[in-house]
């Protein structure tokens, strides 16, 4: 097929195959890709408005035993720099989150063998308590099946203690690129890619909301980036459970892996994977642009390339900051730098209901 | 393509249809919410331009000293001297900044009070004594005005010394916003647009092409953007003299300018790319300059009408005193990469636009004039790319090896047959051709020791004329070569002039030239046989799949097209001032496909023109400046 004719075929909200969608994605225009992923955004979210919500990334704990060479943050039990808080100083945390507006608490942690499952029970059950407000969006597939080793329990039964406990929402780091040729070279203690699909198959089924994540610009080559969206495609098929997909691009700094990539993926790559993931997962309802992983103007542009969501305000973060990679914003900001790229803003919980809305004053628009 | 907004509609039909655009349609294209269908508008408008080329130059800022009689408002660059971070650089200091692989050494600076004229001249012979390679580009017309009233000299003298030392070209800079309203308010110290747009015509009088630039994003109104582009339109409309436009986006750091957002948007900045390359019909080429964009933006505007990076800027100051908040020199590999990712060519070029590098595998060729737009129209590629030059440049770059393929001159395809392959289609005429063109005081018999003014865009048709003079004449004329965008005529007793050029003045006649003479049809009624221009050929080394592939991508198109020229020629025969029914009839005189009689036509010029000049085995031209 040509590729006027593959872009008209996705413009009209036709499902790619993952041969059609590897050709958009290493041959078509850029701007073409645009137009097409923007014309599905309008379709699918007829409203202009752009969600944000307002949020924090804290972590209870930076002690890992998975050794992902990717990764700046994490420290092994013992060593220099490690340190888990008690239930009790989250909770703190999570109050004063609250207190400065926050709605979605993304908690995650390093993959800590030492911490009993009650744990993270215990976690879950008194932010539901004690912090009214908040949405916990908590543990990593990662995590969830360290849970399983440590209590001895099968994925669901973790799935279903915690959704006792009170969770709802988890959220989709960790996918990394789901080819297991990659997996095995850049995070290879993390699981398969049939790990990560097979915990979020599970929470799908009993009713959790989910997002899915793309960590690209590494080792992956364009046809994995394909086969990560037709999985991810896939399963949003069975149970819908993704609320959004998610893509970021790797930081090196301070990782081992920063011998082999020292350089960020481009703007314009990050802009394609926008469009290309919106093209692909016709099942999806939202694409996440991030400001924060990408830099602020691209994050914007991100915005007219198919997504129809800011992510948070992430009033801490840890992650990526280990990787010397920073950006700040406020609320407000997070506003302006919506109406600037042309939208309304909209605020949002977890889940997408929305919250508040911000029309474009007249002047910036 | 997808426009999503109906507003834009009148304007993309303006634009298919070689129209100008009004300062009203630039409005309604500004204002328009669709950023992505006003980014496919311009980045149409860019390939037609370009290509998928986007340029960049290794070059070294110099600001030999940034104290300044001026006090600008927006400059936080500027010192009185005795300042405690005011600097004068020695020319030894300024020599040292140079290193050997730098092609264009920017110049500019503060005007200190007490410079004496003898030295500006000397910081730019030394440079040019140091790295004669390197074009310099030096002063923008803020600075020539200042040693036109301190140093009492007309600007075009101020201009022919500095020429006579190595200056090659100018800066754009110092144009800010041609309004009256915004000078006085920020910049009432500089000169205004008269003076500025003045000193760049008299320069491009002079030979000396120039940049030009817009500074946006303080207190301008989004009219006076566009009017600023307007003027600067028709200035160009009457020199050719401009080679690019760079829109910057104000820094406002601590210059006390209060911004509506202390950034430009990312958005406004793509905005007004886009709309610089749709405004400026007649402008070569759109910067994207990334020290005031970010990097981040640059790349993005790639795609956005902007074919020029600018370059590894070693030693930018003035910007980033302001704050900006990119890195000061982004390292060749790494404009190389973004270029790559925005899916376009980095070619690296000299301070004319002249590509010295392609950093692309799979790079054709496009000769960039009326008669190859057929071969083009409906090449529906996927890992080719396309990179239009002027013909002599492609035989260059071929013969450094750094192109794969494309319509060769013929001469060039005939010093390098030994590598290349010939793929069954041509440039070659019926008859007359109306494109290569003769424009003569005198008649053949009487330009014997005359002077004839010849493109400096081709062999070919330079060795046609000689072997037209002399063989079948048997008259003898010295040749001079013109140089790119204006020429005065004075002195010469003919011009030769090809492509567009030549149509365009064929149909409107050359001053002072009142004969006319199509070269193709001498040849024809001497021969009585077509004569071949181009041949497509490509490089014997690729692998066999690859050539296939691209033949059937040439074949496609063209077959594609038949024999409809209009709708795939049209807009580009409008611009360039041709009615359809002149494009079709134009087209409709050549033959693209090499046959016996073409065959025929190659081998009767190989014997008329003299050995050395189709020798297979001649070393590739060296490069020529001016």
């Amino acid at each position: 097929m040509t590729l006027s004719a593959l872009c008209a075929k996705a413009s009209a909200g036709e499902r790619l195959s993952p041969e059609e969608g590897l050709d958009l994605l290493a041959h078509a225009e850029l701007l073409d890709l645009a137009g097409a992923a923007n014309e599905i955004r309008f379709r699918k979210n007829p409203e202009p408005r752009v969600t944000f919500h307002v949020d924090t990334n804290p972590n209870y704990t930076n002690v890992c035993t998975v050794d992902c060479i990717f990764c700046a943050f994490y420290r092994h039990p013992g060593e220099e720099g490690a340190y888990t808080h008690s239930v009790d100083a989250m909770i703190g945390k999570f109050r004063e989150s609250a207190a400065k507006g926050v709605t979605t608490i993304l908690l995650q942690g390093g993959v800590n063998p030492a911490l009993p499952f009650a744990y993270y029970v215990e976690l879950v059950e008194r932010t539901v308590r004690e912090v009214p407000g908040v949405t916990p969006h908590f543990f990593s597939t990662s995590e969830i099946l360290g849970m399983a080793r440590v209590a001895g329990l099968t994925v669901p039964e973790v799935l279903r203690r915690l959704w006792d406990a009170g969770l709802r929402t988890i959220p989709g780091g960790g996918a990394e690129i789901l080819s297991d040729r990659v997996k095995k070279k850049i995070s290879h203690l993390k699981g398969s890619s049939d790990d990560w699909l097979g915990v979020m198959r599970e929470a799908h089924r009993m009713g959790y909301r989910t997002t899915a994540t793309m960590m690209y610009g590494h080792l992956e080559t364009d046809s994995e980036i394909i086969t990560h969206l037709d999985r991810v495609r896939d399963l949003q098929d069975e149970y819908r459970g993704f609320t959004a997909f998610i893509p970021w691009s790797f930081k090196p700094g301070n990782t081992p892996l920063e011998k082999i990539i020292p350089h960020y993926a481009t703007p314009v790559r990050y802009l394609k994977m926008i469009a290309i993931a919106r093209i692909y997962l016709d099942n999806f309802p939202h694409i996440q642009a991030s400001w924060f992983s990408e830099g602020k103007k691209t994050g914007q542009i991100a915005l007219h390339f198919g997504a129809d969501d800011f992510g948070g305000t992430l009033q801490e973060e840890n992650v990526h900051a280990a990787a010397r990679f920073v950006n700040k914003t406020s609320t407000e900001e997070c506003i302006e730098m919506i109406h600037d790229a042309g939208f309304p803003a909209a605020q949002r919980n977890t889940v997408y209901d929305i919250l508040r809305t911000y029309e474009v004053p007249s002047a910036a628009a | 393509m997808q426009i999503r907004d109906r507003n834009l509609m009148p304007v993309w039909e303006k634009i298919q249809s070689g129209e100008r655009l009004t300062l009203e349609d630039g409005l309604r294209a500004y204002t328009s919410g669709d950023l992505i269908g006003l980014g496919a508008m311009a980045h149409a408008v860019q390939k037609e331009k370009s290509g998928d080329a986007v340029y960049f130059v290794l070059n070294q800022k110099i600001e030999p000293t940034n104290v300044c009689v001026l006090a600008c408002k927006f400059c936080d660059f500027a010192a009185r001297k005795g300042d405690p971070h005011a600097y004068e650089m020695t020319v030894g200091e300024i020599l040292g900044k140079l290193t050997p692989e730098i092609r264009e050494v920017h110049i500019t600076g503060g005007m200190p009070p007490d410079w004496p004229w003898e030295r500006y001249l000397e910081i730019v012979r030394s440079v040019h004594d140091r790295l004669p390679e390197a074009d310099i580009k030096a002063f923008t017309a803020v600075e020539i005005d200042f040693f036109h009233k301190k140093f009492r000299m007309p600007v075009e003298e101020v201009l022919r010394q500095l020429q006579s030392a190595g200056l090659r070209t100018m800066p754009g800079g110092g144009a800010e916003v041609f309004s009256e309203r915004v000078r006085r308010l920020l910049f009432n110290q500089k000169i205004g647009a008269k003076t500025w747009l003045d000193i760049h015509r008299t320069a491009h009088r002079l030979g000396i092409p120039t940049n030009s630039t817009l500074l946006y994003g303080h207190i301008e109104t989004l009219e006076e953007r566009l009017i600023h582009m307007i003027r600067l339109r028709e200035v160009q409309d009457e020199t050719g003299g401009f080679l690019t436009f760079i829109p910057l986006a104000f820094q406002p750091g601590e210059t006390g300018i209060k911004p509506a957002h202390r950034f430009t948007s990312a958005a406004d900045d793509l905005r007004t790319i886009a709309l610089s390359r749709l405004m400026l019909d007649n402008i070569p080429h759109i910067k994207a300059y990334w020290v005031m964009l970010t990097e981040e933006v640059a790349s993005v505007a790639l795609n956005f009408g902007a074919d020029d990076m600018d370059g590894t800027v070693g030693g930018e100051k003035i910007a980033h005193d302001a704050g900006a908040v990119s890195p000061m020199t982004l390292a060749k590999e790494r404009i190389i990469g973004l270029i790559r990712d925005a899916g376009k060519i980095p070619v690296e070029r000299d301070a004319y636009y002249n590509p010295l590098h392609v950093h692309q595998e799979r790079v054709v060729g496009k000769i960039p004039y009326l008669n190859s737009v057929p071969f083009y129209a409906r090449l529906e590629k996927r890992d080719f790319r396309i990179l239009p030059v002027v013909p002599r440049r492609m035989g260059m770059l071929c013969a450094l090896g750094e192109i794969d393929a494309g319509p060769f001159s013929l001469m060039d395809f005939l010093r390098q047959e030994d590598d290349m392959e010939l793929m069954g289609w041509c440039i070659a005429t019926r008859d007359q051709v109306k494109s290569v063109m003769l424009f003569s005081k005198e008649g053949w018999r009487d330009l014997d020791g005359r002077t004839i003014g010849i493109t400096d865009d081709t062999a070919t048709s330079v060795h046609l004329l000689s072997v037209l003079l002399e063989k079948k004449y048997g008259v003898h004329a010295r040749f001079e070569r013109l140089h790119q965008g204006v020429n005065s005529y004075d002195g010469l007793d003919a011009v030769l002039l090809i492509g567009d050029e030549a149509l365009r003045r064929n149909k409107h006649g050359l001053d002072g030239f009142e004969l006319v003479y199509d070269l193709a049809r001498e040849w024809y009624e001497w021969q009585k046989l077509p004569f071949v221009f181009a041949v497509w050929a490509l490089r014997r080394s690729l692998p066999s799949a690859v050539k296939e592939e691209l033949s059937g991508l040439v074949k496609g198109s063209l077959e594609s097209v038949g024999g409809d020229f209009v709708s795939v020629a049209g807009p580009h025969g409008r611009r360039i001032g041709l009615t359809d029914e002149e494009t079709q009839e134009y087209l409709s005189g050549f033959n693209y496909s090499l046959g016996e009689r073409e065959r025929e036509a190659i081998e009767v010029f190989r014997r008329l023109v003299p050995a050395a000049a189709s020798g297979a085995h001649a070393s590739p031209p060296e490069r020529e400046g001016r």
